[in-house]
Parts: C-alpha cells; sequence; structure tokens
C-alpha cells in the first residue's frame, strides 16, 4: 500500500472516531432532555436527536469506508487504482460532515428521518460514494480467482447503499397523487435496504479481520459464509416491513417481511462462532483488542437475534413498535455489533494489543451498553402495554417510564465515557503507528498466492 | 497478519453464487415495483396529499418534527404520537392547530404563520384518514400476527 493512500484510510478512521465521540456526547444530551425538560437549551432535542443520529451513521460509515480501503489493496493483490480519488472523497465527506452538522445547528432542516439534513446536501455524498464505487471496481477487477464472501458483500453493500439513498430521496421530485400509507412505506423500504446496505459492509468487514486473525481463508469461501450473504442479501431486500406491521400498507408485503425477518441472525451467530473456534485453536495466547471485539459482537449479536425475532412477531411487535424497544434493537445493533466490530477493525489497522487502561475502556464500555439497552427494553415494555392495553395520555405514561429513563441517561453517560477511553488510545495509536505493507511481485503477475509483511514502526503495546 | 496469507480457491461455487445474486437483484426489482404502485389499499379520498398537504409536508420536514413525534409509531419519543391527532374527539383540528402555533410548556412554538399551520394541519388530515393508530383490539392469531394486520382495510 503506498504511503498517501494508507494515510487517507486511517483518515477515513481518524474523522470515523472523531464523529463517534460527537455522535455519542449527541446522544448522552439527548438521554438527559429526556429526564431533565429543558437542559442545555443551547442544544434542543430537536437539534440533538439528528445530531446524534447523523454523526453515529457517519461513524459506521467512514469506519467501514477507511477499513475498505485500508484492506483492498491487500485483497486484491494490487494498489488502489486511483488513490488521489481516496483524498478526494475523504475531503468531499468532511467538508459535507461540516456541513450537516452546521445546518443542523442553525436549526436548517428539510429532509427526512436518519437524514435530516437539507437535502441538496446529499448530492457531495453521492459524488463521495461513486468515487468509492469506481475506485473499488476498478481495483478487484484485476484480482484473480473467485471472490471471498466479502468481497461480495462489499459490493453489494456499495451498490445498494447508493440504490436506496437514491429511492429514500424519490418524494422530492413526487408532488402528486400520494398518500401517507405509501409514503410511510417507500421511506421505510428504503431505510430498510439503506440499514442492510451498511450493515453488508460492517459483516464484510468482520469477516476480513477474522480471516486476518486466524490466517485461515477457507470460513470466507465456505458455503456457511455465502449462505450467510444470501440470508444478508434476503434481508436487504426484504427484511424491512416488520417496522411498519402498523401502517395500513398491503397484506402482502408485511407476511412476506414476517417469514423473512426469523431468518438471517441465526447464521451470523453460528458463523461466528465457527469462526471463533479458529481463532481459538490457532492463538491461544493474550487476545488482541480485536479478538475481544469480535468477542463482544458475537454476544451482542446473540442478545439482538432474540430481541429482533420477538419483535418481528406481529402479536408482539403490537406492543413493541413505537416504543424504546425499538431504539434497544437499534442501539444493540449499531453500537452493541456495528461499533463493536468496527473497532475490532479500527485496533487491527492500529496494531494493537491490549492495555490496562484499553481493558478497562472495554468493560466500561460493554456494562454501560448491557444497562442501557435493559433499561430502554423496560421503558419500552413499560410504554407499549400502557399504550395498548389503557387510554392513559402521554404524558401519564411517560411519567411510568421515568425510572428506566434514568436509567437509560445514566448508563448512556457509562457508554459513553467508555467510548472516550477507546477512542483516544485508538486516535493516539493510529497517529503513532504507520504501517507498510508489502505486496509480493508475483501476486501482481496473477498468481493467486498474496504475501502480506505489516511492517510496525512502532512496537509499543496498545 | 505476520504470516503468509494464502487466497484458497475452495467453497461455493461462482455460478451459485451469481445465481443467488441475480435472482436476488430480479426479485428485489419486482419488489421495488410492487411497493410502489401495489403497496397500500387505501381508497379514502381525503387520504391523498392535497396540495396543502405537500407543503404540510414540507414544513413538518423543515422543522424536524419528526424528532419528538411519530406517525404510526415511527419517529421520535419525546412528543406523543400524531397519527389520528386531528381525528381524535378529544383533540381535533383546532387543538392541533393551536399547539403548532402556541406550542406547550414542553414544545416550542415554532413561529408558523396562520397559513403554514393549516398546511401541517391538512398533512396530518391525510394521514389520519389513513388509518388508526395504535392497535388497541387484541385479535391474536396462533401464528403470531394479529387481524388487523392481515385485514387492514376492515
Amino acid at each position: 500500500m503506498h504511503r498517501s493512500e494508507g494515510l487517507a484510510a486511517r483518515g477515513f478512521l481518524v474523522f470515523a472516531l472523531g464523529a463517534l465521540v460527537c455522535g455519542a456526547l449527541f446522544g448522552v444530551i439527548g438521554s438527559w432532555q429526556h429526564v431533565i425538560p429543558g437542559v442545555v437549551d443551547a442544544v434542543p432535542f430537536v437539534k440533538s436527536r439528528p445530531l446524534h443520529v447523523s454523526l453515529v451513521v457517519a461513524w459506521i460509515f467512514m469506519a467501514a469506508i477507511g477499513g475498505i480501503y485500508h484492506y483492498l489493496p491487500q485483497i486484491a493483490g494490487v494498489p488502489l487504482h486511483a488513490p488521489r480519488l481516496v483524498w478526494v472523497h475523504l475531503v468531499l465527506f468532511m467538508l459535507t460532515g461540516l456541513a450537516v452538522i452546521t445546518s443542523y445547528f442553525m436549526g436548517r432542516f428539510g429532509g427526512r428521518e436518519y437524514w435530516e439534513f437539507p437535502p441538496v446536501l446529499g448530492i457531495p455524498i453521492v459524488i463521495g460514494w461513486l468515487l468509492l464505487l469506481y475506485n473499488f471496481f476498478a481495483t478487484v477487477r484485476g484480482r484473480q480467482g473467485p471472490w471471498p464472501a466479502y468481497l461480495w458483500m462489499w459490493a453489494t453493500g456499495l451498490v445498494f447503499f447508493l440504490f436506496t439513498y437514491l429511492e429514500a430521496h424519490l418524494w422530492l421530485i413526487q408532488r402528486t397523487g400520494d398518500n401517507a400509507v405509501r409514503d410511510l412505506t417507500v421511506q421505510w423500504k428504503a431505510y430498510g435496504a439503506l440499514t442492510g446496505s451498511w450493515n453488508m459492509l460492517v459483516y464484510g468487514t468482520s469477516m476480513v479481520v477474522m480471516e486476518r486473525i486466524s490466517g485461515n481463508a477457507r470460513p470466507a469461501r465456505s458455503r456457511a459464509a455465502f449462505l450467510l450473504y444470501a440470508l444478508g442479501f434476503t434481508n436487504l431486500l426484504f427484511g424491512w416491513a416488520h417496522h411498519i406491521y402498523p401502517v395500513p400498507s398491503a397484506t402482502w408485503l408485511r407476511m412476506l417481511a414476517y417469514g423473512i425477518s426469523m431468518t438471517e441472525w441465526i447464521v451470523l451467530a453460528r458463523i461466528i462462532h465457527q469462526w471463533r473456534a479458529t481463532m481459538d485453536a490457532a492463538h491461544s495466547g493474550p487476545r488482541s483488542m480485536s479478538h475481544r471485539f469480535l468477542f463482544a459482537s458475537e454476544v451482542w449479536v446473540l442478545l439482538n437475534l432474540a430481541l429482533a425475532l420477538l419483535i418481528s412477531i406481529p402479536a408482539i411487535n403490537l406492543f413493541t413498535h413505537g416504543t424504546h424497544i425499538t431504539v434497544a434493537h437499534a442501539m444493540g445493533s449499531t453500537i452493541g455489533i456495528n461499533t463493536t466490530i468496527l473497532f475490532a477493525s479500527v485496533c487491527f489497522i492500529a496494531n494493537g494489543h491490549a492495555t490496562r487502561t484499553m481493558r478497562i475502556g472495554f468493560a466500561l464500555f460493554n456494562g454501560a451498553l448491557a444497562l442501557f439497552w435493559l433499561s430502554l427494553i423496560g421503558a419500552g415494555a413499560v410504554k407499549g402495554w400502557y399504550t395498548v392495553m389503557t387510554d392513559l395520555p402521554f404524558q401519564t405514561i411517560m411519567q411510568q417510564l421515568r425510572p428506566f429513563l434514568i436509567g437509560f441517561a445514566v448508563s448512556g453517560f457509562g457508554v459513553f465515557a467508555g467510548l472516550m477511553v477507546l477512542t483516544g488510545l485508538a486516535l493516539r495509536r493510529l497517529n503513532a503507528r504507520e504501517e507498510k505493507v508489502v505486496v509480493s511481485p508475483e501476486r501482481s503477475k496473477g498468481s493467486a498466492e498474496v504475501r502480506i509483511s505489516p511492517v510496525s514502526l512502532d512496537e509499543g503495546p496498545m | 497478519m505476520n504470516a503468509p496469507f494464502r487466497d484458497a480457491h475452495v467453497g461455493f461455487g461462482a455460478i451459485h453464487r451469481r445465481v443467488i445474486f441475480f435472482g436476488l437483484v430480479a426479485l428485489f426489482v419486482l419488489q421495488t415495483g410492487m411497493t410502489w404502485t401495489l403497496s397500500t389499499d387505501v381508497d379514502d379520498p381525503d387520504a391523498h396529499f392535497s396540495t396543502a398537504a405537500y407543503r404540510g409536508r414540507a414544513l413538518y420536514q423543515a422543522f424536524n418534527c419528526t424528532a419528538c413525534h411519530q406517525l404510526y409509531g415511527l419517529g421520535g419519543y419525546m412528543g406523543p404520537d400524531l397519527t389520528n391527532v386531528t381525528s381524535d374527539p378529544d383533540k381535533g383540528r383546532a387543538f392541533a392547530k393551536g399547539l403548532i402555533l402556541h406550542g406547550t410548556t414542553r414544545m416550542p412554538a415554532l413561529g408558523l404563520t396562520d397559513t403554514q399551520a393549516d398546511d401541517i394541519v391538512a398533512y396530518l388530515e391525510a394521514v389520519a384518514a389513513t388509518g388508526t393508530y395504535p392497535v388497541r383490539s387484541l385479535d391474536l392469531t396462533p401464528w403470531g400476527t394479529y387481524t388487523q394486520m392481515t385485514h387492514a382495510q376492515e
């Protein structure tokens, strides 16, 4: 890998970690605004929520993209096709990110959930994505042999993100003949596929990290890996409608989603478990931080598997939809699974080992997240029961949730503190460490073998 | 990562992968078309967005109402769901417009004009005409669904 493109890939990771810290901070502010109305008046909830959501989504995308730019030359056996475009992409996303944050602080909205910024700011996002698509496909085009499952995941995630992002903005050109049911259905169809797209990028990254740690290429080429890919893709395409069971859309749509919702997570847990056994056999010595994060993601996959399966059953969804249980599902997925997998990737790229401070941050993060998750489930269960079974007014129901919301806000601060520790150490290591990867000359001539020799300039532990 | 990494060519066949991939893409195209054209049976003329409702939807987004409020349970949880706020016999059009114009102790007045408030109310009325939320009739079936889900328009 050239020094320049390596720096740009790390730039994405540094930018991603910055977005994570800021996004978590606004999440803390938003959670306390549920407990103490009016707290942090300078950033009211109408601003703190989109700041939190957009910045955390930016973390997921930027960390996944940084990982792709970092790993792709090693996987393809050739340098990135257009290294300069990585810098253009990075600068474009940084400037767009600043513009989005500025628009939120100024109270300029106009978009929809997840993308509440003025829609015109979506243009540079699409341009940046096209640059990434070009670089990705032009780089892997020269690769010999069949693709492992993670390349299919990345390719699918990249293509379908663009498709669904554009579909999510089609409301801009529709001006007649619509109704709220179709409007919401199409919006959540696009969002469901959008979430599936970034999950594809993250799961692909997870496979790469596991492969690199274990040194075993077989699992990513196995039937099980492609079964996971096929189910993930199927869920991306069709599994979104459980978010809108209560919306009076067509029956076929909801029944199709019900059937498909039951499939994906079990296989993911099985695959990760299988990989862990391989990794344990290969590395019985001290665990790296990447290893720990992958283990944590396995636990969170199982917890979220149980929750996702339950809330996808319509009779249960009746009580959980529109409650904090949906938030628990979203937080468990984006923080528990996506963030831990992406931290595994960041730590792997930073070439880090587990120090005491890192282990404390890791324990604080996961412990607080567990309390956070349980508080949301408790709040959602109470809200769902009172909403469906009684006619109590909204404010009275919210009073019943208060103990859970306090637990949610307090534990949210713990999650933030844990993330601060982990992010600070990861940033320090990313800035301190320079990694040079040598691609063997025979690979570039078409050989099937890739030799990767990371050369660390700083051998201190992380 | 210190050990040489071998790119083993093992496992699932390329043809199988392509069949699965393009099969799913074909289904996705089909489903996208069906979602755009057949995802709703709403036939109440009041449910279709008028020009005022379209303006109201734009204002709903411009003021980021979804940060605090939900429609059919979708949105933020700081404030109440607004799906049926205009059709609720205890609330209604005037109630909704009053809150939009003047706010409450927890919701700020947005500084809207009277016409803009009417537009948002028109949007909420179009939403209310599509159905009822939350579903309170627990008519569950043995296979985990409920009757209102499979017979939405009844």
